[in-house]
This record gives structure tokens, sequence and C-alpha cells, in this order.
């Protein structure tokens, strides 16, 4: 079986904005005395406009490994994934440049997607401004605290105003007020049409979204209406499992 | 917004901030040019072994000396980058226009070097032909640049990386330079990275002149470096038809 990957430029409302159908996915190695891990048999879903979307699952259950099929830096083994649209992903950890400056890094990134330097200044003073980093954009990435490293790196994942945001565990290292203001940010995405996905260990957080996937046995299962009660909620509170 | 030309700002500034690169490009020169010299002249001392002069040591020594900073540098580029290149190509950065903006910045920062151990071998030997020695000395470092940046790319470890180039460069130093210690060279050598940029530059040094076949095979060496460092690098950034604006 193949695997295949489609973008399309443009995407219009209240439509799938990625579809991914019987995704697969093994980690090989040639090496001798190491392992084949198999992480995904089979994955299906689906992204709209307009919608929060949380991934959730168990440790190790693949959920980085589908979000970075879908974002497109990891080949899937077989299977389809169709894009519409423009993406902002926010890998887990912070991937930047560590030598340069936080104005470096969005002139950088910004370059990257095309945007003119114009552009790319407004984006930055108006990012910097929702999440509180105005007093850090003269200084170097390595000499930031991890939760201003974090809101540099959500930064970098919108400052192009996508269509999809793609979220790894977005909040990591943030404090309340910056966790309350990311959440207020989604929501507001949300409501001009952004569909934003993210990755989600927290139980409470699940009142927020709109549609919840949870990765089990290397499937993806939508299980919105199942009240939040899924088998990764259920092993973060320690309990048994019919997995 | 230009994207070359904030690629190549970006990767100077980088090099720049790196203290270690600063310090290394501008005391190992001295350090290699003068050992190199002295440990050459000083070989008298060993029973049936026949000096070369010290100012071949000292030529020795800045080939040497460019050719490993260079080739770290280029090795640390490609290394020390790699996650958030694989990102700012997700964005829609050309894979090859980052890999030129790289590459550009490298050859800057190796005409420094090359500079720099110019300078120290000028202060101890008058070349017959100085344009032609700090050209060649450039060449030297250009092809330990390229060599670096394609071992970072196949073998992206810093440690284990560092230690090929390290290898790599004393073994091809000491072998393309007739070292008297090297009891019998076999003819393989002269496709070793360094033997013909080491042939141009002691001509050019010591005759004023140069071999036209000697600067085509640095050529040459150069093309096929800079195509498989382009092929490797544009492997490791491949993504599934990543989304861009």
């Amino acid at each position: 079986m193949g695997s295949s990957t489609t973008t399309t430029p443009e995407g219009n409302s209240s439509e799938v904005l990625v579809r991914a159908e019987g995704v697969e996915k093994t980690y090989g190695s040639r090496l001798p005395f190491t392992r084949s891990v198999t992480v995904l048999t089979g994955a299906d879903l689906e992204i709209r406009t307009g919608e929060i979307v949380g991934i959730v699952g168990a440790n190790g259950s693949g959920k980085s490994t589908l979000m970075n099929i879908l974002v497109g830096v990891l080949e899937q083994d077989s299977g389809t994934v169709e894009r519409t649209g423009t993406v902002g992903w926010c890998p887990q950890e912070p991937l930047l440049y560590d030598r340069l400056t936080v104005g470096e890094t969005f002139r950088l990134f910004g370059s990257g997607y095309g945007m003119t330097a114009e552009e790319i200044d407004e984006a930055k003073h108006r990012l910097a401004s929702k999440l509180d980093f105005e007093q850090y954009l003269d200084y170097r990435i390595d000499q930031l605290s991890g939760g201003n490293r974090q809101k540099i790196n959500l930064s970098i994942a919108l400052m192009h105003d996508p269509d999809v945001l793609m979220l790894d565990e977005p909040y990591t290292g943030f404090d309340w007020e910056t966790y309350l203001t990311f959440w207020d940010l989604a929501e507001e995405l949300a409501a001009d049409g952004t569909a934003v996905t993210m990755i989600s260990h927290l139980i409470e957080e699940q009142s927020r979204l709109d549609r919840i996937y949870e990765v089990r046995d290397g499937q993806v299962y939508d299980v919105t209406d199942q009240e939040g009660e899924t088998d990764a909620t259920a092993s973060e509170r320690g309990e048994e499992t019919d997995e | 917004m230009n994207r070359v030309w904030t690629g190549i700002r970006a990767n100077v500034s980088t090099f720049l901030r790196t203290p270690l690169n600063v310090v290394l490009a501008l005391l190992l020169p001295i350090v290699v040019i003068e050992g190199w010299g002295q440990a050459m002249a000083g070989l008298p001392s060993m029973p049936t072994v026949e000096a070369i002069p010290i100012e071949l040591g000292r030529l020795l020594g800045a080939i040497f000396g460019v050719a490993i900073i260079a080739g770290l540098m280029g090795l640390e580029q490609m290394i020390s980058a790699r996650a958030a290149d694989r990102r700012l190509v997700q964005t829609g950065y050309p894979p090859r226009t980052l890999l030129a903006t790289r590459l550009a910045a490298l050859g800057g920062v190796t005409v420094v070097v090359a500079a720099v151990n110019y300078g120290v071998l000028w202060l101890t030997i008058s070349p017959e032909a100085p344009v032609l020695t700090f050209v060649f000395l450039v060449l030297a470092g250009l092809v330990y640049a390229f060599l670096g940046a394609l071992v970072g790319a196949l073998l992206p470890r810093l440690f284990e990386g560092s230690l090929v180039v390290v290898f790599l460069a004393m073994m091809d130093a000491f072998l393309s330079g007739d070292s008297p210690l090297a009891a019998d060279i076999p003819e393989f050598v002269e496709y070793f990275p360094l033997y013909h940029p080491k042939e141009l530059l002691q001509e050019a040094m010591f005759q004023g002149t140069y071999t036209t076949g000697d600067l085509g095979f640095v050529a040459g060496y150069l093309l096929v470096l800079l195509v498989l460092v382009t092929v490797v690098f544009g492997v490791t950034m491949r993504t599934s038809g990543g989304w861009s604006a």
C-alpha cells in the first residue's frame, strides 16, 4: 500500500481542511539488535474550519507522530493525507535557532512564510503584546526562560494567520495568565474560521474542545461524545483500562 | 522579505555569537602554524629522519589550521541547526536556498580564517606570490568546509562528526605534506582533499607559480562535494509535500 499527500493552496469556510485516511507508520531500523516500532496502523481523521480539535492518548500512543504526519514533516508509510490552506505548526520542543534574537527569529521564519518585512513586523508586535514578551524582542532565544521560549515557539506558528494550527502541547511552561490568554486566542482564531488542533493531556481542557480524537492501539477514535472519559484520561488518573 | 539575505545574516550572526568559534578561528592558527613548523624543524634529532624546512612545516601548519577550523565550522553549522532547519523548511523556506545561505556564510568565515592563517604565516615567511598563496589557502579551507558540512549532514552527531573531521584532517595534512615520518606514502594520497591544495600552495609560496592541473582537481573536488552535500541535505530536509503559505 502506498502513501500520498495532497496540498491545496486555499481553504473555504465550513469545509474539511485536513483529511487523513488509513495512515500507517512504523519506525524501522536497519541496525542489528534494534527493534521496529509500529505506531499507527490505519489512522483516519478530519479537521474542519473553525473547530478546536483535541488529540489525546496515553504516552507513546503516537499523538506527536500523527501530528507530524498531518503537518508534513514526517512521511507516512501508507495512507493518504489531504490538506487545504496554510498551516502553522508548534512542535512540542521549541525548534528555534538558539543564537538568534526573538526579532531575528521572526524575520527568518517570516521570510520562510513569504511575508513582507512590514507584515513580519506587524505580526511580531501583535503577538508580543498579546503573549506579553515585548520586553524580550532583543533577547537571544538561548537567553529566554522555558516559558518565554515556548511563547516564541507558539508565535512562530501563529505569525502568518494560518488556516490550520497544529499545536503539540503548546502551553508547556506557561504561567496561568498566559495559559488563559492562550485559550482566549485559540477561541478567537476558531471563531474567525481557523481550525485549531492540539495535543492535550489535561482533562479539564476537554470541555473547551469541539472534537476529541483519541489515539489508541495505532488507530484514531472520535471520542467527542464520551464526555471526556477516554482511556487516556482514565489512565492519567491511574485507573485500569480495557486496552 | 529577501530569504537569501535574511538567511546569510542569520548564519553569520549564529557563527559570531558562538564564542568558541571565534576563539578557535583567531588563536588556533598561531598555535598550529608555529607548532607544526617547529616540529618539522626538530626532526633531525631523530636518527635516519631527514628534516623538511621549517618554512614548509609552517605552510603545512597553515593549511591544516584552515582546513580543520573550516571543517569543524561546516560540521557544527549543519548539526546544531538540524531540527530548527526542518521547521524552517516546513514554513516554505526552500532547502536549497537554506543550504546556499549556510554555505555562503561558511565561505565568508573560511575567507576570514584563511586571512588570519595567512597573516600568521606572513609574519615568518614572505610568499613569492602573496595573492595566489592566500587564494589557495582559501580553497583548502573551502574543501574542508564543504567536507565538514557533508559529514554533518550524513552523521548528525557533534562528537562523532568532530572525530571524523579532526582525524581526517590530521591524516590528510600529514600524508599530503610529504612527511618524512611516513615511510611509504601510497599513491592514492593524491586523491586526499588537501593533496592538491597543498601542491598549489607550496608552488605559489616558494616559486610564485601554480599548475593548472592541480587547480582543476581542486575545482572538481569542490564541485563533487557541493553536489553530495546538496543531495544529502535535500534528503534530510524532505517533507511529505510540506504545507506552506
